[in-house]
């Protein structure tokens, strides 16, 4: 009787514990994989990988420039276009221009490189000159070569042309 | 001291009383053997790196510059030192260049470009001598490992396939037309044809 | 032309399926649209969105979107050129994650720090600002509340906010990111001029005769600038071009003098140059004798860090210099810097002889007109207040200012660093047109012109940048608005200061940013804003030049311009919420007024009608408030400056002109200031007069070198420098974005000599890890990059949210101008 006694009291005791201790266990397992989502998901770090400030993901590896010498589309007219090729070790500087020995005027034939626009040749005043305009001497400071990086951010830009395609598609209907 | 030469002098312009012919053309062999085997052994001293960058106005300057290109790091670790460009591989070509060396031995007892400054006031100088030997051995040391019947030009950007599919093929130009300055930096190219 | 509605639907359908396969159907038979209707673009001039250069852009806008940019002709400053940023600047509203919601850190509903970002609606999310900020002010007051404001504020956006904080809440803790930025720029004017502001203007570029570049590469980061600078160097080659930096960088291209100099050691250059002049004779006596006193500055003034520091408790006049000095004579003077020897400041410095006098020689010369610029060099130095008021020494020594090519030149960073930041007076301790809380006649000017009771503006300076930061984490500022910058990003040290300020749970964070950025992440509260050309305002840039623009796009359905936010907010508040009874009682009419009522809507800023605005104009905020806002913000604020050297034009013309240099008098701007005959302010016979100066006359200082906070040793063997990059500005918060700017530079890499790569077993590429004292950072290596630094210096610029530099840095500051050295600090580099 008195075993009995003891055996049940004992087994209260365990089904009250577990009554009691379940929920905080559970709380705390759920919580856990909580933290761990919020760290990963973190929609808002478009810029860092989705990653909380006090880490950090492995930064990727550099990227190369991309050298296929394909133009690619400005985004308008007066865009400079970018450099489709490397430029590794070209200098631009005091003595020499390298990116001239091929795309200044009387280079061209040879190098079969785009001319220079003729904006390059205008001084401040705007007025033309017989060589490249020394204010746009350092080429990088507008052009730059690409490299083969996935941008982090899309960019929803429209070009005028396109929305122009629409106008004149709708002109059309009507 | 003065003595001492007449001796000397007096010795050589006798007969040798003493020794057979035999042992002396054997020991001029030998003698020959040393001195020509050392005389190679200094000048191969002279071909290497690390002799070249033992003058500061070397290491400072256009060896400092070349770590940062292509010819110093790249993809496959198949590295240009000094002498692979600057030094001729055939023995004429190299005891001459040897011969305008030691010039430049003259100019760092001196200290002709002991500094940055200095060295760039005969930066074009230096350079054209480099372009003058490269356009007249038709860029022997590029091609040295550069060999064109072995371009691949498609692995070739579309523009450096054309170019040397056409001009270089042709010979119509020679490497160094195109490629001054690939491993030190420019002088002023004020006049430089192609710039 | 008639249609049924069944060939209608047909041909969209064709037309849709085109678009779609990226194939147009013209609508005449060719391949182009000619038709003017359809390709007209609607153009329009605002100032560009980045750097103070302050170039003035063409904005091309069509169907509500913009889709071209390109260099305005007209503006005197850019004469139709961009830099690689500017070009693109058609791009950077346009990221996809632009935020278009409230988002508050919520948790089944509710507040909750820990809580996730959860989108709430604008009411909801003033709600709980209004609610934290009142809890704030009435559990310890004024102090509890705090703004950290920008350098990129329109200048009615920083009056506003101002207006807000120092008379609504009567809270001083408001600070611009300008802080980082110019501080210390600052500091040297007000102490050698007694007036902020350079003195010459950017056509010195074309009027002098030598450039001097101290810790600026203009290259990168005046772009545009330096096109002039080339200009003038290729175009006159009798120019002279000198660089000082602590690494070489794209700015040597030009220069005919590149100098390496060891960290801090341009204090020791500055004075030595100094002593040339005197030594070789060549002091301008006239000069020096008529308008400039010498003074013997404090020293050994600290660091800037907390005050339990080591280095605090060492220094003799930590944390209680003002910058205070004595008067000495000319001889006294000579003396001093007499022990900056050549063979002495060339040890120290690591620059030949040869080159230093060579530099000296320019600055020397009577004959030479020599501009100096420098820009983060000098600013983002712990004796930044000393090196600006060092190179000015040595323009004065030579009466080398004020007359065109002869000219000190602080460049600034932020677009309206100057015309927001500085002349607003966005600072803690600052009011509108030079004037400080401190100075009780200034306070009641600010009083009287905002109509308020006496003793409204609080006399104690508030928190600056770095302070509340530290206040932050010390639980001491506990409403906390962020606008218009990225200090999680910016701000050094972020792993023992910011980041557990911003997440202390006593404080309540609120970040107005369009974009997501890494100070977004760390709030609790994020406000998605409208930028640039989505509002209308002004900007004023390094030469003093005020310029303007109207809004051109809407802005995405949901953001809200920060003029808009700060001045809708005030509406939660009531007078009695801020201000105690006793003050009230001084001024009973506004009684039960709301703030909105008593700083913008019944007084000078509301009085400017709707009529005033073009019919075809957007102005969203005006037609929100009743009122010409931004024209009433602007006018109120220019009340401050007119007849006080600081003149604005009315508001009207800066939409008509390319901008302005102020003082405007008579309709007319200055092009330099100081020099009789083109300064108005100068009395008629002076020749030179230093106004901001009761007598007149400009300080020369003498200032000693003195070591920096941390420099490498055994252990943190490496100097780390950081900064910024040609095609990034602002942390790459919306260059990051662009994806051409994001492609050319996409990652922040770790620049160093290859020797130094090699001696720790590390090559182009690899995976590393930098140490400093603080905290860690990964990126990978570049030996051959743009910038090529001596053995023992990396640079690492901090454009890039994902590998965070400012976990590395020291929060070291100048202990005048309280602006942190982002230059130097001591790290180690393993390879990972």
């Amino acid at each position: 009787m008195k075993d009995l006694k003891l055996v049940s009291i004992a087994g209260l005791m365990a089904l009250l514990s577990t009554l009691f201790l379940a929920p905080i266990l559970t709380s705390f397992t759920v919580h856990a994989a909580e933290k761990v989502e919020k760290a990963e998901k973190n929609t808002l770090a478009t810029l860092r990988n989705h990653t909380e400030i006090m880490t950090q993901k492995k930064p990727n590896r550099m990227p190369k420039v991309i050298n296929n010498d394909i133009k690619q589309v400005r985004n308008y007219p007066m865009q400079p276009p970018v450099i489709p090729h490397t430029i590794r070790s070209y200098e631009v500087n005091k003595n020499n221009n390298k990116c001239m020995s091929c795309h200044s005027r009387h280079r061209t034939e040879e190098s079969q490189a785009p001319m220079v626009s003729v904006t390059h040749y205008m001084n401040r005043d705007g007025n033309f000159l017989a060589e490249i305009s020394p204010r746009r001497y350092f080429c990088n400071q507008c052009h730059v070569a690409q490299l083969d990086a996935k941008p982090l951010v899309e960019n929803t830009f429209i070009d005028m042309h396109s929305l122009m395609k629409q106008k004149t598609a709708n002109t059309t209907e009507h | 001291m003065k003595n001492l030469l007449i001796i000397g002098w007096r010795t050589l312009t006798k007969p040798s009383g003493y020794y057979s012919l035999g042992a002396l053309v054997i020991g001029g062999f030998i003698a020959g053997i040393i001195f020509w085997g050392g005389f190679n052994t200094a000048l191969e001293i002279t071909n290497t790196e690390e002799f070249c960058i033992s003058c500061h106005e070397m290491e400072n300057n256009v060896y400092e510059e070349l770590k940062t290109t292509i010819h110093f790091s790249n993809r496959s670790g198949v590295r240009a030192t000094c002498p692979d460009c600057h030094v001729p591989h055939n023995w004429t070509s190299k005891i001459a260049r040897k011969m305008q060396a030691s010039k430049e031995v003259w100019g760092m007892i001196f200290g002709t470009i002991n500094t940055r400054e200095k060295f760039l006031v005969h930066r074009r100088r230096l350079a054209e001598n480099e372009w003058r030997r490269l356009k007249a051995n038709d860029s022997l040391e590029c091609r040295n490992c550069h060999n064109f019947d072995y371009m691949d030009f498609t692995q070739q950007s579309e523009r450096a396939a054309y170019q040397h599919s056409t001009a270089l093929a042709s010979g119509e130009k020679t490497c160094i037309d195109c490629h001054k300055g690939i491993a030190h930096q420019l002088p002023d190219m004020k006049g430089v044809e192609g710039w | 032309m008639s249609i049924n509605r069944r060939e209608f639907i047909k041909a969209n359908a064709v037309a849709a399926a085109a678009a779609v396969a990226g194939v147009s159907v013209p609508a005449i038979a060719s391949n182009l649209i000619t038709s003017s209707d359809i390709t007209k673009l609607k153009w329009d001039k605002a100032p560009c969105r980045f750097c103070g250069t302050g170039c003035s852009v063409n904005v091309g806008v069509m169907d509500g979107k913009v889709v071209a940019t390109h260099g305005d002709i007209k503006s005197p400053v850019n004469k139709g050129l961009n830099c690689v940023k500017g070009y693109f600047l058609s791009k950077i509203m346009y990221g996809k994650d632009r935020l278009t919601t409230p988002l508050l850190r919520m948790t089944n509903g509710k507040y909750d720090k820990e809580g996730e970002f959860t989108p709430i609606s604008w009411d909801q999310a003033f709600d709980i600002m209004a609610e934290k900020a009142k809890a704030a002010l009435k559990k310890d007051g004024p102090e509890a509340v705090g703004m950290f404001g920008s350098g990129q504020w329109t200048v009615q956006e920083g009056y506003a906010a101002v207006k807000l904080y120092k008379a609504g809440f009567r809270s001083n803790n408001i600070d611009p990111n300008a802080r980082h930025c110019m501080a210390s720029a600052v500091g040297g004017f007000m102490r050698t001029f007694g007036i902020d502001e350079p003195m010459g203007c950017y056509d010195d570029l074309e009027a002098a005769d030598a450039f001097v570049l101290w810790g600026s590469n203009m290259a990168e980061m005046h772009p545009i600038l330096w096109t002039r600078l080339t200009d003038r160097r290729l175009s006159a080659p009798h120019v002279k071009v000198a660089v000082l930096s602590t690494f070489e960088h794209r700015s040597f291209d030009l220069a005919d003098n590149g100098m390496i100099f060891t960290p801090q050691t341009d204090l020791a250059i500055l004075n030595y140059i100094a002593h040339y002049i005197i030594s070789t004779g060549r002091v301008n006596k006239d000069f020096v004798n008529k308008h400039t006193n010498f003074r013997l500055g404090e020293t050994d003034i600290g660091y800037g860090l907390r005050p339990e520091h080591p280095l605090e408790q060492k220094a003799k006049n930590n944390g209680k210099s003002k910058g205070s000095s004595t008067p000495i004579d000319f001889d006294e003077y000579a003396h001093f810097v007499s022990t900056y020897t050549v063979e002495y400041t060339a040890k120290l410095s690591g620059v030949p002889e040869h080159k230093l006098e060579a530099l000296a020689e320019l600055y020397a010369d009577p004959k030479i007109k020599v501009t100096s610029f420098w820009t983060m060099g000098f600013n983002q130095h712990t004796r930044g207040v000393w090196a600006n008021n060092l190179v000015y020494n040595i323009h004065l020594l030579t009466g080398k200012i004020s007359t065109p090519g002869n000219s000190p030149f602080s460049l600034t960073g932020q677009p309206s660093a100057c015309g927001t930041a500085r002349e607003v007076g966005t600072f803690s301790h600052r009011l509108p047109a030079d004037m400080v809380v401190t100075n009780p006649k200034h306070r009641a000017i600010a009083e009287k012109i905002w109509d308020l009771p006496e003793g409204t503006i609080p006399a104690k300076p508030g928190y600056h940048a770095v302070l509340q930061n530290r206040m932050l984490k010390d639980g001491k500022l506990n409403f906390y608005w962020v606008q218009c910058n990225n200090n999680m990003q910016a701000a050094a040290n972020i792993n023992e200061e910011a980041y557990p300020g911003y997440r202390n749970p006593k404080n309540f964070i609120v970040v107005s940013d369009p974009y997501p950025t890494v100070t977004a992440q760390a709030a609790d509260l994020i406000l998605p804003t409208a930028m640039w050309v989505e509002k209308e305002g002004v900007y004023g840039n390094a030469e003093r030049r005020t310029q303007s623009w109207y809004q051109m796009v809407t802005a995405p359905t949901g953001a809200k311009s920060d003029m808009w936010q700060l001045v809708e907010f005030s509406k939660r508040f009531n007078i009695e919420d801020v201000w105690p009874e006793e003050l009230i009682a001084k001024k009973p009419d506004v009684r039960g007024k709301t703030l909105f009522d008593v700083l913008y809507k019944d007084c000078d800023v509301g009085k400017y009608s709707l009529d005033e605005i073009p019919d075809d104009r957007l102005n969203d905020e005006s037609r929100h408030f009743g009122f010409y806002i931004q024209k009433g913000l602007f006018e109120e604020y220019a009340s401050f400056g007119r007849g006080h050297a600081h003149d604005l034009a009315p508001y009207d013309r800066y939409h008509k002109e390319r901008g302005l240099r102020w003082p405007v008098v008579n309709g007319k701007e200055t092009k330099w200031r100081f020099k009789e005959g083109s300064d108005p302010y100068v009395k008629p016979g002076s020749g030179w007069d230093f106004y901001g100066h009761k007598d007149g006359r400009a300080i020369i200082f003498a200032l000693p070198y003195e070591p920096p906070a941390e420099s490498p040793d055994d252990e943190y063997d490496l100097w780390l420098s950081t900064g910024r990059v040609l095609e990034h500005w602002h942390s790459g918060s919306m260059t990051q974005r662009v994806p051409e700017l994001y492609k050319a530079m996409p990652d922040a890499l770790v620049y160093m000599h290859p020797d130094d790569a090699k001696s720790r077993g590390m090559r182009r590429g690899d995976l590393v890890k930098l140490i400093s004292r603080r905290g860690e950072v990964q990126t990978r290596v570049e030996t051959r990059g743009r910038n090529k630094p001596p053995v023992g210096l990396v640079y690492m610029p901090w454009f890039d949210a994902s590998r965070l530099v400012n976990k590395v840095t020291l929060d070291a500051t100048d202990p005048l101008s309280k602006q942190t050295d982002y230059k130097k600090c001591a790290i180690k580099m393993v390879k990972v």
